[in-house]
């Protein structure tokens, strides 16, 4: 490897830093009260108290999964503290009001929220650390109906919408990260599309992890009624920390009939230094339920940061010809470890799926494709399609797969493919004789190696995308 | 399943083995005292061991236990329909022990065969640095239970640069019901030495029993082996099965597995291939209808550069029954230019048919070439209308097609008489719905 790719490969966290603004942390722990001080400072009614408190009962009984195939030291969870809000402020009533610090640091990252909200149509709702700050657009969805909120301001506005379908996919006892989530979750971001609505707009969260020591457990409700359409995106970037921070997300989706939820995410958390100290565990619960007739649900991922992804973002195919979708790019440099995949339970009549995986693996890291792809004896004509490519980079890093397929009914047709390859020497005379030279034409080979993927993100997310992975990646071979 | 069943299986199990044993080879006791002291110390794999997640054995916990006795006599008329003519070197082994009086063997030169507790004296020298070598029966308990009851087992050995031209034929057949029969058999073949070798697992009665089957497969340099694996034990047997083999530089093993019989079934298979350019070709049919259920389980280790590995395993299945397949590929850090196909395909023949397939890529090396593949489904309507279009009859194109479904495997097998054998076995099955 020549030393000037050598450098691009081990460039630092460009997002690296953390923001000096005053937090109100909960003493560290877990337990009962914890979660009651959670539900009273958010002012919440009694039956999610419950819901935290069933969810704490049942997380209580249940252990740590072992069957993964990621490795990292034990987590104390008592070593976590589970509540961290920006002090109490005056309400906003613009973009003027915000913490000139807090502005400071989207500037930093890139992403000058107001610019580029009005410049890309694109409302954002901020996370930070646990908190709406501010939301855009509100007025303007809700024109059409369309709530778009944090999770907290839901849970007081549209109480009844929040109780009949929190929980309703992954239910609290899931598993036990997800069993965490439901007993402490903070915040998040709520969206339901009333029947008919196509979104004018695509929607998207920023999720920033900001308190040094505070595990982060984000909770994300989408809903699409009947005829309904929506785009959600989701894009990560974290500050630079020496310890390793517990993510532990739940997202949840659901489409009626006909409608159509595409959800993307890029994920570029911090992913530890080049000797695997550091970075973020990521370990999501995410699913949707394809409860309607002839409704559609989409995930894509590309997944660039954390010390450790950990996730499998479902489909449940319940309604009649329903559709689910996975498209991923997982890349893993240094001594990150991703253990990312999908299932796709097949339940209605006619239900069709489609798995393109993609995994990168340079320098010291591990990378898995697991999928279970279930067709149930009630799933006539379900069909599936799952492809799942391999690249490494460099001779110490690996790339496992791992495909279950469960398959109960014989008019199914269910198809897989997999394939391992590196970048070859030739490829990169190719380009050579062209006069492109190897960092580029790396970029150009990884970029076509995850082009069906990136054709799935919307338009800003797949530069960003594009971007990332020649961040991470070009130059590991040469 | 609670412990406490597996507890009483374990405990039955350690009565029945052999207390006093007369082996004068202090090696061969100091294998089965550790073998014993394994199959005490593990447990019976339940659903929630991964390797057996599919796989519910707990029947086998309500079978009364014992180790069959000598059998009683059979007559070469009564197993002369099993022969294969070309397989004039046989070994038969009637429900776990050796029956001289069946057996054949016409070559001897360059080569030893025969049965391992009449070799022990003889041949300790070149038996000793293989048996119990491969097969791990630190992880395995039914491992650990064949080697606890290490009596009887085909020994063979062929020397270096030999070639056999005839296969090897080592007949294993059941006559009582109700009881675990102890297969066992190894193979070493010396350098450059070329041998075919056919285990064939029969029933001759109609109640359930249980084999135990382990075989060790040791290739040295440039060595060749085929091995075919036939399992057609009746329908209310048990089959466990585990097959280890360990290649060295440049050597080729052929493996062809047919899994037709038993009510559960499982095969093992583990091919470490610890030296270069080593080459396995790894194939599986398993038919089966009924409520039978049949799993493969295959591990192919590339540890050394230059490996070639291939692998197709096939399915057909029909009635209730439930297969299952898992194949996994390990490329170590050090086996780069590994080449390697995996390929898995299970035809449903009924609604109430059902397949778990997982195969498994583990790779740890960059210039290498995995690819694998499964695919899932019923016999495609256009092929169907198209042999219709010919004048077939519904039934007769759906047996033709699921036949050559099945042909792909059993075509691969060299020996007519036993491809012969097959194909009208498969015939007859697909007929018979």
């Amino acid at each position: 490897m020549s030393v000037a790719l050598q450098n691009l490969v081990n460039q630092p966290y460009k997002h690296g830093f953390v923001t000096d603004i005053e937090t109100e942390v909960a003493p560290k722990g877990l337990n009962e009260d914890i979660i009651r001080l959670i539900s009273s400072k958010k002012n919440e009614p009694e039956w999610l108290l419950e819901f935290r408190l069933n969810a704490y009962k049942k997380w209580l009984t249940m252990s740590e999964p072992d069957w993964q195939n990621v490795h990292f030291p034990k987590i104390d969870f008592q070593a976590i503290s589970y509540y961290a809000a920006p002090k109490p402020k005056k309400k906003l009533a613009s973009m003027d009001e915000v913490d000139p610090e807090l502005l400071r640091t989207f500037e930093k990252l890139g992403v000058p929220m107001h610019e580029r909200a009005a410049l890309a149509g694109v409302a954002v709702d901020v996370i930070f650390d646990s908190v709406s700050v501010t939301t855009t657009y509100k007025e303007k969805l809700a024109e059409v109906g369309i709530i778009f909120c944090s999770i907290s301001e839901a849970v007081q506005e549209h109480p009844e919408l929040i109780k009949k379908y929190l929980g309703s996919v992954v239910p609290v006892g899931d598993n036990f990260f997800a069993a965490l989530n439901s007993a402490v979750f903070t915040d998040g971001s709520f969206c339901f599309i009333p029947k008919g609505v196509k979104c004018p707009m695509d929607l998207s969260t920023y999720f920033r992890i900001n308190t040094e020591g505070s595990g982060q457990f984000e909770r994300t409700l989408v809903i699409a009624e009947e005829e309904a359409t929506v785009c959600y995106l989701e894009g990560c970037t974290a500050p630079q920390f020496d310890t390793n921070q517990l993510h532990a997300a739940v997202v949840e989706l659901i489409a009626l009939d006909n409608a159509d939820i595409k959800y993307s995410t890029v994920q570029n958390w911090y992913a530890g230094d080049e000797n695997g100290v550091g970075g973020i565990y990521n370990f999501v619960t995410k699913r949707g339920l394809a409860k309607g007739v002839n409704s559609r649900i989409s995930w894509t991922q590309v997944e660039t940061g954390s010390a450790i992804t950990w996730k499998y973002p479902s489909c449940i195919l319940r309604g009649d010809n329903s559709v689910g979708e996975f498209y991923s790019v997982a890349v893993t440099n240094h001594y990150q470890q991703a253990d990312t995949g999908t299932k796709m339970i097949h339940l209605g009549k006619n239900t069709r799926s489609t798995i393109v995986s993609k995994g990168i693996s340079a320098g010291h890291s591990n990378s898995s494709y697991r999928g279970l792809v279930r067709i149930t004896p009630t799933a006539d004509g379900a069909r599936n399609y799952s492809q799942c490519d391999s690249m490494l980079i460099g001779d110490q890093s690996g790339a496992h797969t791992f495909p279950y397929i469960q398959v109960k009914n014989s008019s199914a047709k269910v198809e897989h493919e997999a394939s391992t390859s590196k970048i070859g020497e030739d490829q990169l005379f190719y380009f050579a004789q062209r006069v492109i030279d190897a960092e580029e034409a790396v970029s150009m080979i990884i970029n076509g190696f995850c082009k069906d993927v990136f054709q799935q993100l919307p338009m800003e997310f797949a530069v960003e995308a594009t971007k990332l992975l020649s961040f991470k990646l070009e130059g590991s071979v040469g | 399943m609670s412990s406490v069943v597996s507890h009483d299986y374990l405990e039955s199990l350690l009565e029945s083995l052999p207390k006093d044993s007369t082996d004068a080879l202090s090696w061969l006791k100091q294998l089965r005292a550790e073998a014993i002291d394994q199959v005490g110390r593990q447990k019976l794999p339940t659903l929630r061991d991964e390797e057996w997640r599919f796989t519910d054995i707990s029947p086998l916990t309500k079978l009364p236990y014992r180790p069959s006795q000598a059998a009683a006599d059979l007559r070469l008329a009564d197993i002369e329909h099993l022969f294969l003519e070309e397989a004039n070197n046989r070994l038969v082994f009637v429900d776990g022990h050796y029956a001289p009086q069946l057996s054949n063997i016409i070559d001897t030169e360059n080569l030893v065969i025969g049965n391992l507790s009449e070799l022990l004296s003889s041949q300790a020298s070149s038996i000793q640095p293989h048996l119990g070598q491969y097969a791990k029966f630190q992880e395995n308990i039914f491992t650990a239970q064949n080697t606890a009851f290490l009596q009887d087992g085909a020994v063979i050995a062929i020397a270096r640069n030999t070639s056999v031209s005839a296969p090897m034929h080592l007949l294993f057949i059941a006559t009582q019901k109700e009881v675990t029969s102890y297969a066992r058999c190894l193979l070493i073949g010396d350098t450059g030495s070329n041998v075919t070798l056919i285990e064939d697992f029969v029933a001759l009665q109609e109640d359930a029993y249980v084999t135990n089957s382990v075989t060790e497969i040791s290739l040295a340099a440039n060595a060749q082996a085929k091995h075919y694996r036939i399992q057609r034990e009746n329908n209310k047997a048990f089959h466990l099965a585990n097959c280890a083999v360990s290649l060295a530089h440049a050597s080729r093993y052929q493996s062809i597995n047919i899994a037709l019989g038993a009510h559960i079934s499982r095969f093992n298979l583990d091919v470490q291939i610890t030296d270069e350019a080593a080459e396995c070709s790894i194939d599986g049919l398993t038919l089966i209808a009924g409520k039978q259920l049949s799993d493969t389980h295959t591990n192919i280790d590339h540890l050394k550069p230059n490996g070639t590995s291939k692998q197709q395993n096939k399915c057909i299945i029909d009635g209730a029954a439930h297969a299952v397949f898992n194949g996994k590929i390990m490329v170590r850090p050090q086996a780069q230019q590994t080449n390697s196909s995996q390929s898995s395909r299970n035809l449903l023949l009924s609604s109430q048919a059902h397949v778990d397939t997982k195969p498994q890529l583990e790779i740890f090396a960059d210039d290498v070439k995995c690819a694998h593949g499964a695919t899932v489904g019923q016999l495609d309507h256009e092929e169907l209308f198209y042999l219709q279009s010919r004048g077939l009859s519904e039934d007769a194109a759906r047996n033709l097609l699921t036949y050559a479904f099945g042909a792909e495997i059993i075509n691969r097998i060299a020996i007519t008489s036993l491809r012969q054998q097959l194909e009208q076995i498969v015939l007859n099955q697909t007929q018979s719905r």
